[in-house]
């Protein structure tokens, strides 16, 4: 029961966060300049047309109204029509979720095993030789701009070599597996070196700690005493790092959604803000507030079941 | 460590199993990746580029352009026009829409009719003159205008004339385009994936019968040019619009993939305010002119591949091409500029984030500082630059058009004219004389006396700079060798129907 009351809690305390993101989003898009209308309708439209459309989609009422109503709309399940296309916002995220959460998830699937492999190789073998050359991989991986690295992969593997495709989402589970592994593995290159330096952090830290020399003194094996304890105890923090990170990808995909031309949520995104398609930004900030908040719940509620001294 | 040596190989075998996969099989539709959208389906409600290619697909005009340029009988077979020149009686062809149902006269009349008058029509401009549209029985067209009209058949081949079934359109409203639209062209829609491709699938009932030649095609969205251009070279893509002007020879040196640089009616230009100093000074204007060596403009932006612009027209029928245009003559500019009002104030380039305008720019700033014309640049935008240039809050702005017909007259309205709505594209240009002439040029039906009127607007708008004419730039577009007859006409139309795909 304390866990459902502080998940309600919890989730309780989305209601202000959405109030205030909705209202930062709404005035930010709304004051920015330029003009969906004229973006919509084209260079030669006349100034009639702009201006009737302008009101009809009522643009013209005073900002305040706008918002009220906007939000008076959300509460009821609605977030808008897009201005460009005549669409429902919320058919037009869900048409362009799969293949960020596809992306996110190929990511996180190439990621984590290697970051661990990597991590414990490069703890268990502190200052040797493979140590160096794992921190300084990382290093390397952790400069490289991530949209110079995905034209580079593109042009190698995809235009040189031939191997993979260098765009789009693919028809079915291979085809996505096939047309999202330079994106993936573009993301990863950097993911990887910062959940790698975190994770072998931890693990020095906590093979150094005053129970390890305990459990060392008893005649515990280092293998038992790393895999039991050290690498349990480490975890935690890696997996916080994770989930903010996964956070932060859901709305930073866009660079390699981008460069490989994947229909992905960054696309969308991105085309929207240019095309000042306000309902369809202000309806993306609320889903990446949504899951935001979800992602860093699900990795509390994680943690408190690895570790029973965390509360919820 | 033995299952690290079991990981690798598992690795190893996906990675070979991912890499295997096929590319695109021979009755895949044809792939046309281009930076700009399709936003609506409905040919009167935008007039944006990647619009104006799709309304061609799916949606038949009265008029075509023939593969020479010159007009042919589309959904009419033939027309008359009365002697005084305002009265033009179509007669339509037996064709059905995609859903089978006859097109009609009064289909025809409701589909012109919407465009002219319709609040949320974008362009309105090309059937201004049209007085009353009416039905004469099933398959004849009585169309009266205001005056006689030089380009009224040419403007009947504009992309928004395309013709759309009354009965949906009444019908469905406005969802009679988000989903599965009635068409009248040689496509329908397979699938519209707003933001990420539509999918066109052939339309049975089109009138020219045993088109289209292929088995559909899917236009696709990819605003980033590099990517365009890996998709070209890897083979995802079998056309794609705009390369950049850097890797043009790449592309055409590689095997397999063509590039022609097919005439287009873009026009590169600078605008120049002239709603306020120091440009509505004439001086100051000619003096900006002069300093700008045009020829090494459009060699350094386009490595060679654009002819010098010189006139304010793009290459659009009555096109004064042996008009030799502004020369770069820096010392000519300086005494212009002394002569002026122009005190060396820092003047605004409005520099938009498309494309290598930011490029352009820099090039017509290093340009102007050398004879004391003193700036900066403010990049901003698509959004922004279209609300700060009609609005005049702008000195100066490289920038580009193009005419979605040869006819020039509606070019000559949007770029020249001071009274026709658009101010001389927001430049406030306005000089009594070239309005006069363009009403009398649209008026005029003889061709030889047409043609002085557009020579004469050419001479007084570039002399008097208007704007800043720079270089006329062929479509870069890149198409594979899998495909055999597309091309791009200059009205922005594809000849999608007439592609035909190689067997592999």
């Amino acid at each position: 029961m304390p866990f459902l009351f502080a998940l309600g809690q919890r989730l309780l305390q989305l209601i202000p966060v959405l109030i205030g993101i909705s209202v930062v989003s709404f005035l930010l898009v709304q004051l920015s300049p330029g003009d969906p209308i004229r973006l919509l309708l084209g260079d030669r439209a006349t100034a009639e047309a702009v201006a009737q459309l302008r009101e009809q989609y009522g643009f013209d009422r005073p900002l305040i109204v706008q918002y009220f109503s906007y939000v008076s709309n959300v509460l009821q399940g609605d977030l808008g029509r897009s201005i460009r296309y005549q669409l429902p916002v919320e058919s037009l995220i869900l048409d362009f979720l799969p293949p960020t959460l596809f992306l996110i998830g190929y990511v996180v699937a190439i990621s984590v095993p290697t970051t661990v492999v990597l991590a414990i190789v490069s703890a268990r073998c502190r200052d040797r030789w493979p140590d160096h050359l794992i921190r300084a991989a990382a290093i390397l991986g952790m400069t490289i701009p991530v949209f110079w690295l995905a034209l580079m992969m593109s042009r190698l593997f995809g235009v040189e070599l031939g191997w993979f495709p260098v765009s789009g989402y693919g028809d079915g589970f291979v085809g996505h597996l096939h047309h999202l592994f330079l994106p993936a593995i573009s993301t990863s290159t950097w993911l990887i070196p910062l959940l790698l330096r975190n994770l072998r952090a931890a693990l020095i830290n906590e093979s150094e700690s005053d129970y390890v020399t305990a459990s060392r003194s008893k005649g515990l094996g280092e293998g038992y005493i790393f895999r039991r304890h050290v690498l349990v105890n480490s975890v935690l923090p890696t997996l916080n790092l994770l989930g903010v990170m996964i956070a932060f990808l859901i709305g930073s995909s866009v660079v390699v959604e981008i460069i490989y031309a994947v229909p992905g949520l960054g696309t969308l995104m991105v085309s929207a803000v240019l095309g000042r398609d306000y309902y369809v930004i202000q309806g993306l900030t609320l889903f990446y507030a949504i899951a935001t908040v979800i992602v860093t719940l699900t990795i509390d509620i994680l943690s408190a079941m690895i570790d029973p001294r965390v509360k919820l | 460590m033995h299952w690290h040596g079991n990981a690798a190989a598992g690795i190893a075998m996906a990675l070979s199993l991912l890499a295997a996969l096929p590319a695109a099989s021979a009755e895949a539709p044809i792939r046309i990746g281009s930076p700009y959208a399709t936003s609506t389906l409905d040919p009167m409600r935008s007039a944006a580029a990647g619009n104006i290619e799709t309304f061609g697909q799916l949606y038949s005009r009265l008029l075509r352009r023939g593969a020479d340029g010159a007009l042919e009988p589309g959904l009419a077979v033939s027309w008359d026009i009365s002697a005084d020149g305002t009265v033009v009686t179509l007669k339509l062809r037996d064709a059905n829409f995609s859903d089978g149902s006859p097109i009609s006269a009064a289909d025809v009349a409701f589909s012109l009719l919407r465009v002219r008058d319709d609040a949320e029509s974008a362009y309105a401009a090309p059937l201004q003159q049209l007085k009353e549209a009416r039905a004469e029985g099933d398959k004849t067209v009585v169309l009266t205008l205001k005056h006689p009209f030089a380009p009224f058949l040419g403007n009947l081949e504009v992309f928004n004339a395309g013709i759309v079934s009354k009965a949906d359109v009444e019908k469905r409203g406005k969802d009679a385009f988000t989903k599965d639209p009635v068409t009248s062209g040689p496509y329908m829609v397979g699938e519209w994936r707003p933001n990420d491709r539509l999918i066109l699938k052939p339309n049975p009932n089109y009138w020219r019968v045993g088109y289209p030649k292929n088995a559909g095609a899917e236009l696709i969205e990819v605003p980033d040019a590099n990517t365009r251009v890996s998709m070209m070279l890897s083979g995802e893509l079998d056309a794609a619009r705009d390369i950049p002007w850097s890797r043009v020879s790449e592309i055409q040196a590689r095997e397999g993939l063509t590039l022609p640089l097919e005439p287009s009616t873009v026009i590169y230009m600078t605008l120049l305010n002239e709603m306020k100093p120091p440009f509505d000074d004439i001086k100051v204007r000619q003096a900006a002119a002069h300093a700008l060596d045009a020829p090494a403009i459009a060699k350094a932006m386009t490595l060679g591949h654009a002819k010098r612009a010189t006139t304010t027209l793009p290459a659009v029928d009555y096109h004064a091409a042996d008009y030799p245009g502004i020369d770069y003559d820096p010392a000519k500019a300086k005494a212009l500029l002394a002569e002026s009002n122009y005190k060396g104030e820092e003047l605004v380039i409005l520099a938009s984030s498309s494309g290598d305008n930011d490029k352009l720019s820099v090039l017509i700033q290093a340009q102007w500082t050398a004879v004391g014309i003193k700036s900066k640049i403010e990049k901003v935008d698509r959004g922004v630059w279209w609300e700060r240039i009609p609005a005049g809050d702008y000195h100066a702005s490289a920038s580009w058009w193009y005419n979605e017909t040869l006819d020039p007259d509606l070019a000559v309205r949007w770029a020249l004219c001071g009274s026709c709505g658009s101010k001389s594209f927001y430049t406030g240009y306005n000089n009594k004389h070239v309005d006069e002439m363009t009403e009398a040029a649209a008026r005029e039906l003889d061709k030889a006396k047409r043609a002085e009127l557009y020579r004469e607007i050419q001479a007084t708008t570039t002399t008097e700079v208007s704007q800043i004419p720079l270089f006329y730039a062929p479509y870069a577009n890149a198409y594979s060798d899998r495909i055999k007859g597309l091309g791009m006409n200059p009205m922005l139309q594809w000849s999608l129907e007439e592609t035909t795909v190689a067997g592999e």
